[in-house]
């Protein structure tokens, strides 16, 4: 298949150079997603879909535009090519756009990332359906059970890339979700509802359906009858679950781009005492099996292993070649890969211990950061902490604050990192945050 | 000059697709020759997608070769076009051509789906065989014509977008830029960010419907960074709608940048507010996001029809004082979320959810109308070829009340103006529900003491439409581009509200004693 994709590459690029462009990349992009949905005892949806895409990066006169198409009827496809440059040319010239310098594609890793598993290639129907049974049957083991939804989903995807210049890479990668999500009655009107979902390139490292759909149904219990908790300050101890989407709040405006439109907190702070020591962020594209695995970016540029943030001192944001020469640093990678967020030595229960009072988040609800100042509101559910215990379950609260103030009050990180993200953070413990609730 | 285009050419060979022309270029000294499609077809968009009745109709056998209750074929081709401005000029510019047909089976709550991007009848047929492995009945008798709705009228243009050069929108984007950095000297950075799209949807349905669709749609956002005394705040404005060029006037894109301006630099005077449960009083328009989140996709049929929702067993109950009436209407001309027909091709209307206070009705797709055995609310949407459709909101708005802004605000003694927001979130099964508000008012004693800024709120729905306790009359709708997630699916959604006043939310602050 992947042969096939690279004569495609090649083929627009050499339509495109015919056209005028001077330098040209294309990306080819196919893909098989398969979901089964099954909701309380039966089968409820099923979607098999085979996409493919055609991405152009057009650089001519100085000038430089970006194409996609889903149309690849060769006639068409070669109008539409034809029309990128014709496009590129209506454009004003952008001194700082340049194609990859070809000095970045060296060095390319020879690690293999294992990110294809040929058992997701060959998943049957009755495999997905015992499974979806499975899942079913164990989520609904509870008399307050509404409602179950349980999802069994794989995908696998080819890209390839070439450039004009010299690039050229094939990737193939697979993955595997199963979860599900469980809606319990509650007093009066209300429900409780939470599910868990685990994904994995392969298949083997996703655990077992009924161990999924057991962690599910204890999510969904702990939400019932929860109470909005007090307005208070105190410490914040976030899930290793959960805790992804907070460093990705951190990290947003970590980047070049953010940086020279003056809209990043992160700006002066390079080389600086910025957050607490307990706070290590490492973007490594070279996990085994990870799911943001990558032996190159969307540039071409060849992966490795970069510190963003060591002990609380940042070392390097993400910058692409075009940033970079706006902003005048040197390129680093333009997009993250696996982030791995650095742990402790505890466990969560050592941590919540520890803590002794405060809030115990399960799960965000809404809420957003400003990537200039750093401030931030976020909704929250999850429990009350009492005596070093998990106590009554909580939500309808805010936790609100400064990014930057909040993680120079990391005090703790668990040995828990979450293994079903791109972004492997351990469970993680602040101090002094302020909560809105009654 | 100015080369006007053509939208699409043709070499109209029985099952192959037609091309679209791109757009996107003119005036750029590149004159290409471009075969004009003369040819006269019965049906436009069957032309467009090169597919026929006979064509059709053995893709419908196909996909109902096990049983259906309905079925449908969903056709789409959508031509989208971005540019951004920073630094005073253009920084990315992307055109985008997304086509493809999408495959549907449904038998009772079950759905089978798939799509192909290829519209060749060999393809569309291995989609058909796979969407149809959901059933396991008799074979249908798919109809072998397909009548044509009525195309409607609620957005039409008089230039469509795949006809408007780049050289067109390229002053439209110099201007903004221009007038945001002329605005206030702090200014620093200002991003201008433009994307339009022509979209054409064709939707067959086992019943034997043919219906078409031209689906205009426009967004233009100003981002403005200022700077003062080392400190630096950023903030935005957009406006959007199913419109042409000519929408574009220079009073409103004023308007729009003076909004942008005013709403960053307002921020280097804007506190965070204390924190806890305090009145809340929402700004007419944006604030219809409170619609949005505490009541609208609770009352989405599909949630309903499975339990799952805080609202599925309070339909005729009072949820909301006299004065409160919450609708969602998909056929207001223009608005983003308009639609002449929705994505299965049902009719969109003008839904009531709650009338006069009480729960009056969901919003529903086929699926969950054929189970409560009520007219569909024309509210099944998808936001491609490449996904089934569900019941979703589409303009969502509450009708005027008894009261007015200044009483409300009168009538506060420690409590908040909500006016913007960027964005929202709820749990259909708890009810909690969450908005972020960017800019915002500290209200003391009835007056409007300072502003604020970046503050989380968080409520319950029932909880909240209980505690509507005014509402003025100055109901509006926001121009603003908002965009609806469901279950990974993105579709274009207003909403609007008169000033309300909410006597007790949940308000994230600092200050926390």
């Amino acid at each position: 298949m992947s042969a096939d994709l690279q004569a495609s590459a090649a083929t627009a690029i050499e339509t495109l150079k015919a056209a005028g462009a001077e330098d040209a990349w294309a990306s080819v992009l196919q893909s098989r997603n398969v979901d089964f949905n099954y909701r309380d005892g039966a089968l409820e949806k099923v979607q098999d879909t085979t996409a493919r895409m055609l991405a152009v990066q057009v650089y001519a006169n100085g000038r430089y535009s970006t194409h996609q198409t889903t149309d690849l009827n060769p006639d068409r496809l070669a109008n539409f090519l034809k029309e990128a440059v014709a496009i590129t040319n209506a454009l004003e010239p952008d001194p700082q756009r340049n194609i990859t310098p070809p000095e970045l594609f060296a060095n390319r890793p020879d690690t293999a990332l294992d990110l294809s598993d040929e058992v997701i290639r060959r998943l049957d129907r009755e495999q997905r359906m015992e499974w979806c049974v499975l899942l079913d049957q164990e989520a609904r083991k509870h008399e307050r059970v509404i409602s179950a939804t349980s999802r069994v989903s794989s995908g696998t995807q080819t890209r390839v890339e070439a450039s004009s210049n010299g690039f050229s890479g094939a990737e193939e990668s697979t993955y595997c979700v199963l979860g599900a999500n469980i809606t319990l009655k509650d007093r009066g009107d209300r429900r409780a509802s939470d599910g868990f979902s685990a994904v994995a390139r392969h298949v083997g490292d996703v655990p077992d359906a009924i161990s999924i759909a057991k962690k599910a149904l204890e999510y969904a219990v702990a939400r019932l009858d929860s109470q909005k908790g007090p307005t208070m300050k105190s410490t914040m101890v976030v899930d290793s679950r959960v805790a992804a989407s907070l460093i990705g709040r951190l990290m947003g405006p970590a980047n070049a781009r953010s940086v020279q439109q003056g809209r990043s907190f992160w700006a002066d702070l390079l080389g600086k005492q910025a957050f607490s020591h307990g706070l290590t962020i490492i973007d490594d594209p070279l996990v085994i099996r990870g799911l943001a695995s990558r032996q190159y970016d969307s540039e071409g540029i060849s992966a490795k292993a970069l510190p963003i943030v060591e002990e609380g001192v940042i070392r390097n944001i993400y910058v692409d070649t075009y940033y970079g020469r706006k902003a005048d640093m040197p390129p680093t990678t333009g997009s993250p890969s696996n982030r791995r967020v650095g742990t402790g030595n505890k466990s969560l229960d050592e941590l919540i211990g520890d803590a002794g009072d405060g809030v115990y988040v399960t799960s965000w609800l809404g809420g957003n950061a400003d990537g200039t100042t750093g401030d931030f509101s976020l909704g929250l559910s999850g429990h009350l902490i009492e005596n070093g215990r998990v106590g009554r379950p909580v939500g309808e609260m805010n936790v609100t604050g400064n990014l930057r103030d909040l993680f120079s009050r990391l005090e703790a990180t668990g040995n828990d990192p979450f293994p079903y993200s791109g972004t492997l953070a351990p469970s993680m413990v602040f101090s002094g945050v302020d909560f809105s609730g009654t | 000059m100015h080369i006007k285009r053509r939208d699409f050419i043709g070499h109209v060979a029985a099952g192959s697709a037609i091309v679209t022309m791109p757009v996107f270029l003119s005036g750029c000294g590149v004159h290409q020759a471009v075969a004009i499609a003369e040819a006269t077809p019965e049906n436009p968009f069957m032309n467009w997608f090169g597919v026929d009745e006979v064509t059709i109709a053995r893709v419908m056998a196909e996909l109902t070769a096990h049983g259906a209750d309905t079925a449908d074929l969903y056709f789409q081709h959508q031509r989208s076009n971005s540019l951004m401005m920073e630094d005073g000029i253009i920084s990315h510019a992307n055109s985008e051509i997304s086509q493809g047909v999408g495959l549907r089976v449904v038998i009772g709550e079950q759905t089978g789906y798939a799509f192909t991007e290829d519209l060749t009848l060999t393809s569309m047929l291995a989609a058909a065989r796979t969407a149809a492995t959901i059933a396991n009945g008799t074979r249908m008798v798919p109809p072998q014509a397909f009548n044509a709705k009525k195309t409607g009228d609620l957005y039409v243009t008089t230039m469509p977008w795949a006809d408007v050069g780049i050289d067109q929108k390229l002053p439209l984007l110099k201007y903004v830029d221009s007038k945001s950095r002329a605005a206030d000297p702090i200014v620093s950075k200002v991003t201008v960010a433009w994307s339009d799209v022509d979209e054409r949807v064709m939707i067959a349905t086992l019943g034997g419907h043919l219906i078409t669709d031209h689906r205009p749609m426009t967004r233009l956002t100003a981002q403005i960074t200022a700077t003062r005394e080392g400190e630096t705040q950023s903030g935005y404005s957009n406006i959007a709608a199913r419109e042409d060029l000519a929408w574009y006037t220079d009073e409103r894109i004023d308007q729009m940048v003076e909004e942008a301006v005013a709403r960053t630099l307002v921020l280097f005077e804007a506190i965070r507010p204390p924190a806890g449960e305090m009145p809340v009083i929402l700004a007419a328009g944006a604030s219809g996001i409170l619609l949005h989140e505490a009541i609208g996709h609770g009352m989405e049929a599909d949630f309903n029809r499975k339990g799952t929702s805080i609202y599925s067993d309070m339909m005729g109950q009072k949820v909301a004082e006299p004065f409160v009436t919450i609708v969602d209407q998909g056929t207001i001309p223009n608005e983003r979320g308009a639609l002449n027909y929705d994505d299965e091709g049902g009719e969109c209307g003008r839904t009531v959810m709650v009338e006069d206070g009480i729960l009056r009705s969901y919003l529903h797709d086929s699926i969950s109308a054929t189970q409560y055995n009520v007219a569909a609310t024309g509210s099944g949407r998808r936001q491609s070829y490449k996904f089934a459709p569900m019941p979703r909101m589409t303009c969502t708005f509450m009708e005027n009340g008894p009261h007015t802004k200044d009483e409300i605000i009168e009538a506060v003694d420690q409590g908040i103006i909500a006016e913007t927001y960027t964005n929202g979130q709820v749990q259909i099964g708890a009810g909690d529900y969450t908005f972020y508000v960017k800019n915002g008012w500290l209200v003391e004693k009835g007056k409007v003491v300072a502003p604020i800024k970046d503050v989380n709120i968080i409520g319950n729905g029932p909880e909240s439409l209980t505690r509507i306790s005014m509402v003025a009359n100055d109901a509006k709708l926001d121009t603003g581009g908002w965009t609806c997630g469901k279950n990974g699916q993105l579709v274009p959604v207003s909403q609007g509200i008169p000033t309300v006043l909410v006597s007790s939310m949940t308000v994230g602050g600092e200050n926390v004693g």
